[in-house]
């Protein structure tokens, strides 16, 4: 058969492409990292760095469960550092080999729910607001109670996580966003209800590229995810809510059964070299707490109150926390919120 | 006998239907303008930061290697398969094609959901090993499914003459068996393969570190990446597409001229 | 060869059977296990048994979206029969030299990656799109109207991403049919709606019942259409599994409800497949091809 031919061909593969070296697995946020520090530190260490993308923590939590095992460094947020600690999955970080701790600032370490760095160690900050586009949105103010406004409806999305939408809920009604009262979940459940009428889908990830597409023009969203689209469409603005919105601090993991650890060492280590943690901040747009980056940083973005923020507003913001078992109320919630026509 | 026109019209519908948004996209994909309402002139620039994105070369990698493994696993595994439940009416073949034909119709979330629970209850490592385990599941059943359908045709006689004139089990299977059954493994092997490219939502339940496929690649890249980018890479797997239905129809065109 | 018939029937079953009993019984009963096992709050499976997921199926919340699942997939399966239907017979009429072209045609869709289709109407259906702006010309929309994130949306992605699946078997079974016994009917007397209703429509029943088959299952499993097009309101059951897993660290349930679209898809089949007997064309897809 001539045909055969086909199929042998396809078996090139199966063959070719042997790999001598090391390889580093990241298990990471998609856009969450500057590429070119990527190559730098594959050249410098003689590797090649794989990454894979979760959309969200529970997703990635989820995923390393069932059997995803083989990753040397993780980008969760600090709650579910604490889980994952507890849970027996992360490795002890060794602070010998990672000597630029002494740059993180400890300003953002009571963000995160490791302050001494045992198993984590700060990557970026970020905070969650709102993204909207400023030539059609005329009436903004920087309030959670946008999302009743029907003049928008279809054109706006509330992020896929229900920590985050009815967190905003409980934001706007004066509770904090860790609140495990029944009452105050009921209370905020029906705000989300009355904000679903009016969004065109709950989403974590298309919000970006819909808002610079001007798909949609008010959004639920991460900063460094909203000052990014600000890059491609100079209409879109950033603002936090006066209410006050979560605070958030990713974290830098490494994996009990990590195959490189000494290399996640090294990987962790470089992130924090103040000029490669200037160059990140400076192309994701969240915040690497290393102090003696700050310095190295362009002038507006020194200057962004979006990345920098007011004392002021951080008094009014909170940490998502994970609430273990009370979790289960919030599903609740959120299933009532889902099933709501 | 005059005849209606509406299947004729519903045909130029369906056919404007399926290709309107698939030549929506093409043309996209050579557009400067990043805004798919607003033509800003031909641009390569696209096909340049798609080949400058390494991580889909790898995911292109790892869809290659899984595919032809799996293509030609299920080959064997569902061509024996096929062959044993047209030899044989028992019911243990009743069994056996209960068994061939569920994975056809179950819905892919079942089958990434339970592949999932399977390989987590067994402690087994995600990554390219249970995705290529995963498809040559699905696979099987359709490659059986075709050469079954291929077998209907087959003159049986051939063997009972080869077998009056002393050929042994071996010689039957790889002289007359195997080359006049040829064409249907065939398009059964492409079949597999194109299902094995394809697959998203099994190979997204059992994925695990640097395993990611193409298509797992190109639904990160519609959530994250730049859609231009996605309209460039979906042109080229439509020529690739084009090109594989071709050779397929070549092979059909070989076998009904045989 | 001293083996007897039955080992050599046996040895030769094996491979295959070994491989679908391991990868796909085996994990479908596992599914149903998991259902009566109790959750760990952090993802795991507990220990001893519990009818509480099955309790938690009753959850008033799941009717609402276990009847969409089912009328969208319903709607998905009768819109996609009905233009099946007439491009079949318009196939199986054309000359011999266009045939194997149309059949080109429609199976270039069938092959192309799913994804990229979805993708293809993401942009087709852009609140500022090309389609909005045409349909904004005929005056047919509102400029508010939004296309996308709507049950609508979900139903017309559906519907394109299985049509050619419903094309390709109606069109076997109608190549098949002899044309002659309308023209009889005609010559008899019969109207041609009674001809097409009584003689072609039973002719091709078969091709039907695969086209049927093959769209309203996946269809019920559906799970990236709604996740890409869908807005709040349009989750479907494979979400809600999806979510499950992936969001709540809930197993068992997503278990409960796995093994609950299982019971929905493997009864119908079942029943199709007694009716087809022991035939393999009710396998369409490879033979609609063929």
């Amino acid at each position: 058969m001539k045909k055969w031919w086909v199929f042998a061909l396809c078996l090139v593969p199966l063959f070719g492409w042997a790999d001598e070296k090391k390889v580093l697995h990241l298990y990471n946020w998609a856009d969450y990292m500057k590429p070119e520090l990527i190559q730098a530190f594959e050249e410098q260490f003689n590797c090649r760095i794989m990454q894979d993308y979760f959309d969200s923590n529970e997703a990635m939590y989820a995923k390393l469960k069932a059997g995803a095992t083989g990753y040397d460094v993780i980008f969760p947020s600090s709650y579910m550092v604490n889980v994952m600690k507890e849970q027996g999955m992360l490795m002890p970080l060794d602070h010998d080999k990672i000597p630029n701790l002494r740059f993180i600032d400890p300003a953002y370490l009571k963000f995160t729910m490791d302050p001494v760095m045992d198993y984590g160690v700060p990557y970026m900050v970020g905070s969650t607001g709102i993204g909207y586009d400023g030539s059609r949105v005329e009436d903004f103010e920087p309030s959670w109670k946008m999302f009743n406004n029907e003049a928008y409806a279809g054109r706006m999305t509330l992020l896929n996580d229900m920590r985050e939408a009815i967190g905003a809920a409980l934001k706007l009604l004066g509770y904090s966003i860790n609140s495990t009262d029944e009452a105050e979940l009921a209370q905020a459940r029906d705000v989300v209800i009355g904000w679903k009428r009016n969004i065109a889908k709950f989403e974590s990830e298309q919000y970006k590229n819909g808002l610079v597409s001007a798909e949609f023009l008010l959004v639920q969203g991460y900063s460094g995810d909203i000052l990014q689209a600000m890059d491609e469409n100079e209409d879109v603005v950033y603002a936090i809510p006066r209410e006050g919105t979560s605070l958030a601090s990713d974290d830098m993991v490494i994996p009990v059964d990590a195959r490189e650890p000494d290399l996640a060492h090294a990987f962790i280590n470089f992130l924090h070299e103040p000029q490669n943690a200037a160059d990140n901040t400076g192309y994701v747009y969240y915040l690497c707490p290393n102090k003696a980056s700050y310095d190295l940083l362009a002038e507006e973005i020194r200057n962004d109150p979006s990345i920098f923020l007011d004392p002021a507003v951080v008094e009014k913001c909170e940490v998502i926390l994970d609430l273990g078992e009370e979790n289960a109320k919030y599903i609740k919630v959120w299933d009532e919120i889902r099933a709501a026509e | 006998m005059k005849r209606s026109r509406i299947p004729l019209v519903t045909m130029m519908l369906c056919l404007v239907f399926f290709y309107l948004p698939i030549v929506i996209l093409v043309v996209n994909s050579f557009n400067q303008s990043r805004f798919s309402s607003r033509w800003g002139g031909f641009s390569l620039k696209w096909y340049e930061k798609l080949f400058a994105d390494r991580s889909i070369w790898f995911a292109l990698k790892n869809t290659a290697i899984i595919a032809s493994a799996a293509t030609v696993t299920s080959m064997v595994l569902g061509t024996l398969a096929a062959f044993v439940l047209h030899r044989y009416a028992s019911r243990l073949q009743k069994l056996h094609y209960t068994l061939v034909y569920t994975p056809l119709v179950v819905p892919d979330i079942l089958m990434g959901m339970s592949l999932l629970l399977l390989f987590a209850s067994m402690n087994i490592q995600l990554g390219l090993t249970t995705i290529y385990l995963a498809h040559v599941t699905f696979c099987i059943s359709y490659v059986a499914m075709v050469v079954l359908a291929r077998l209907q045709d087959f003159d049986f006689s051939v063997i009972e003459a080869a077998q009056d004139l002393g050929a042994n089990a071996w010689q039957i299977a790889t002289g007359i068996f195997l080359p006049l059954l040829a064409p249907g493994i065939l398009a059964g092997g492409l079949l597999a393969f194109t299902l094995s490219i394809d697959d998203f939502v099994i190979t997204f339940f059992v994925s695990g570190p640097g395993s990611s496929t193409l298509p797992i690649r190109i639904y990160t890249m519609m959530k994250h990446g730049n859609p231009p980018v996605i309209n460039a890479l979906s042109t080229l797997l439509l020529v690739v597409t084009f090109v594989l239905v071709w050779l397929s129809q070549k092979l059909n065109v070989e076998r009904s001229t045989a | 060869m001293t083996w007897g018939p039955r080992t050599k029937e046996t040895l030769l079953s094996l491979p295959s059977m070994v491989w679908l009993i391991g990868l796909f019984l085996v994990p479908t009963l596992l599914v149903f296990a998991i259902s009566f096992r109790p959750s760990t709050p952090f993802g795991g499976v507990g220990e001893g048994w519990t009818l509480e997921t099955i309790r938690g199926l009753a959850n008033p919340n799941y009717p609402t979206i276990i009847w969409r699942t089912v009328w969208i997939s319903l709607s998905t399966t009768a819109i996609c029969l009905t233009l099946a239907v007439p491009c079949a017979y318009f196939m199986a009429r054309a000359p011999v030299r266009w045939r194997s072209f149309l059949v080109m045609l429609v199976i270039i869709p069938f092959w192309t990656n799913f994804l990229i289709r979805i993708f293809a109407w993401k942009i087709m259906l852009h609140p500022e799109g090309l389609l909005k702006k045409f349909l904004l010309m005929l005056h047919l929309v509102e400029p508010r109207t939004i296309l996308m994130y709507n049950e609508g949306a979900v139903l017309l992605v559906l519907v394109y991403s299985y049509l050619s699946f419903a094309i390709l078997p109606i069109y076997a079974a109608t190549e098949k049919f002899d044309f002659g016994l309308l023209e009889a009917a005609q010559d008899l007397g019969a109207t041609r709606l009674r001809a097409l209703v009584q003689i072609f429509l039973p002719g091709i029943s078969r091709g039907m019942i695969t086209a049927a088959l093959v769209v309203f299952i996946p269809a019920l499993g559906s799970y990236v259409i709604p996740e890409i097009v869908g807005g709040p309101s349009s989750e479907m059951i494979g979400n809600k599994i999806a979510q499950r897993v992936f969001v709540d660290r809930n197993l068992p349930h997503a278990s409960g409800l796995s093994a609950l679209l299982t019971l929905a898809v493997v009864v119908p089949m079942l029943l199709v497949l007694m009716l087809q007997r022991r035939s393999p064309s009710g396998l369409s897809k490879p033979e609609g091809r063929a």
